[in-house]
């Protein structure tokens, strides 16, 4: 009997169909044990935006948030510590500080003569003691040629160029907020970081909202009355719960007219009113 | 003789079989869950499964929940000894245009085994050109702004070298 095919290339053909087959059979057993089958869907925000505007017609009656300025107290040892070098990433702080005449390298979270490294910014860095937030600016050595500078000096330098303009007045029932100054804001988003910083809160894993953890004495935002520890629920009516819903005001920051914020402190919810003008 | 040549073609099948019969979008979906771990998300229109490459497109870039960024194109290749991640038209959301470039025409991130710990970069944008090695080892950076323009909002970060503008941070 003749055969169709050659045997030797039959054979061979069946070897390659094993071959794809034991690759198959390789490759489905890597999808079923480790690769999901599903990828990670991104849910928009829903009920974040509210359904109305309250429209206020008569004069805000309500007394003003008590706004008890605590004067804050510089220990004297505070003056000691020197901040000579910063290193700010997204995920670590390192301060360089000198303190009786002995440089140390700390970061988030140490201690110096009982003070605690609590962040950073461009060219300051903050520490806590006893409830209590100071702020030590970076030394700029101004004695001669050398300058002790940041890990991230232009960035000092160019934003210390541009000067914040407009003020916020306080009108008795409400504040007035110099709309320049939220243009300044809204087109300088590093100059915010430098007067106020916001902490997440969460539940587990989930982001239940924003915190204010220091607040820079003497800058808008602490005319604003807002306080440290104050919790951010919502922004003109829309509920601050995500990243996406505080980068939503952020972005519409310039077309406001008005601003709303509902804090809450301690176990008081408070509602701030500003005009803008 | 005749048995390297039946090994050849049995490589080159199985070479061939493993990129084809490649899970390439469950790679994707796992690569999409890695991020997620970071708090970046990607969020695609179409997805297209080639034979040695996976194309998406019209991606969507959140980080923290934030639309950051839109790719039009995205194409991740592999010939296992090569692999390469190609964007086209990346476009940074209009906010954070103070910050970095917003326009991006290309950018290649190539990976081969003869270098088996390093990633080259290459892009083209609104910024100029810019080429750059990541170091895997090292876990650094380094970017190179070849024919630098239009970046002012750039220049916090970046120091002055020999051939223009660089780039450098580790990870």
């Amino acid at each position: 009997m003749k055969h169709l095919f050659k045997p030797e290339v039959v054979k061979g053909l069946w070897s390659l169909l094993i071959l794809l087959l034991v690759i198959k059979m390789a490759w489905f057993a890597v999808e079923v044990l480790w690769l999901p089958t599903i990828g990670v869907e991104h849910s928009e925000d829903k009920g974040a935006k509210a359904l109305y505007y309250r429209v206020k017609l008569s004069p805000n009656e309500a007394a003003p948030p008590a706004t008890t300025k605590k004067p804050v107290q510089i220990a004297g040892s505070i003056k000691d510590i020197k901040l000579l070098a910063i290193y700010n990433a997204s995920d670590v702080t390192v301060v360089t500080v000198e303190y009786k005449r002995k440089t140390k390298v700390l970061a988030k979270g140490e201690e110096i003569n009982g003070f605690v490294l609590e962040g950073a910014g461009s060219n300051y860095a903050t520490f806590s003691k006893n409830a209590k937030t100071y702020q030590v600016n970076l030394l700029i050595s101004t004695k001669g040629k050398e300058s002790i500078k940041s890990a991230q000096p232009s960035t000092a330098s160019a934003s210390s160029e541009n000067k914040v303009e407009g003020e916020v007045i306080d009108a008795g029932d409400h504040k007035i907020v110099d709309r320049s100054l939220l243009d300044h804001y809204a087109k300088n988003m590093d100059d915010i970081y430098k007067n106020i910083g916001i902490k997440e809160i969460k539940k587990g894993k989930d982001l239940e909202g924003f915190s204010i953890s220091f607040i820079r004495r003497g800058s808008p935002f602490a005319k604003l009355g807002i306080q440290r520890g104050d919790v951010i629920k919502a922004i003109n009516g829309q509920k601050i719960d995500s990243y996406n819903a505080a980068f939503d005001v952020y972005k519409n920051i310039s077309n406001i007219d008005n601003l709303t914020l509902v804090i809450q402190r301690g176990k008081e919810e408070m509602e701030l009113e500003y005009e803008v003008n | 003789m005749q048995m390297v040549k039946k090994s050849g073609i049995a490589l080159i099948v199985a070479w061939f079989a493993i990129l084809v019969l490649m899970p390439k979008q469950e790679f994707y979906y796992k690569l999409e869950e890695s991020l997620a771990k970071h708090e970046i998300e990607l969020n695609e229109e179409k997805i297209d499964e080639g034979f040695f490459s996976l194309g998406l497109h019209q991606v969507t870039v959140y980080f923290k929940g934030i639309p950051v960024a839109t790719i039009e194109e995205m194409d991740l290749s592999t010939l296992l000894f090569y692999s390469s991640l190609e964007l086209e038209g990346l476009h940074v959301d209009d906010s954070l245009k103070r910050m970095v470039p917003q326009e991006t025409q290309k950018a290649l991130l190539s990976h081969t085994i003869f270098s088996p710990l390093t990633v080259s970069v290459d892009a083209e944008g609104s910024f100029g050109g810019m080429t750059g090695v990541i170091d895997l080892h090292a876990r650094k950076v380094h970017l190179d702004f070849n024919e630098s323009k239009n970046i002012e909002m750039l220049k916090p970060q970046l120091k002055k070298g020999e051939k223009g503008w660089v780039y450098e941070t580790s990870f």
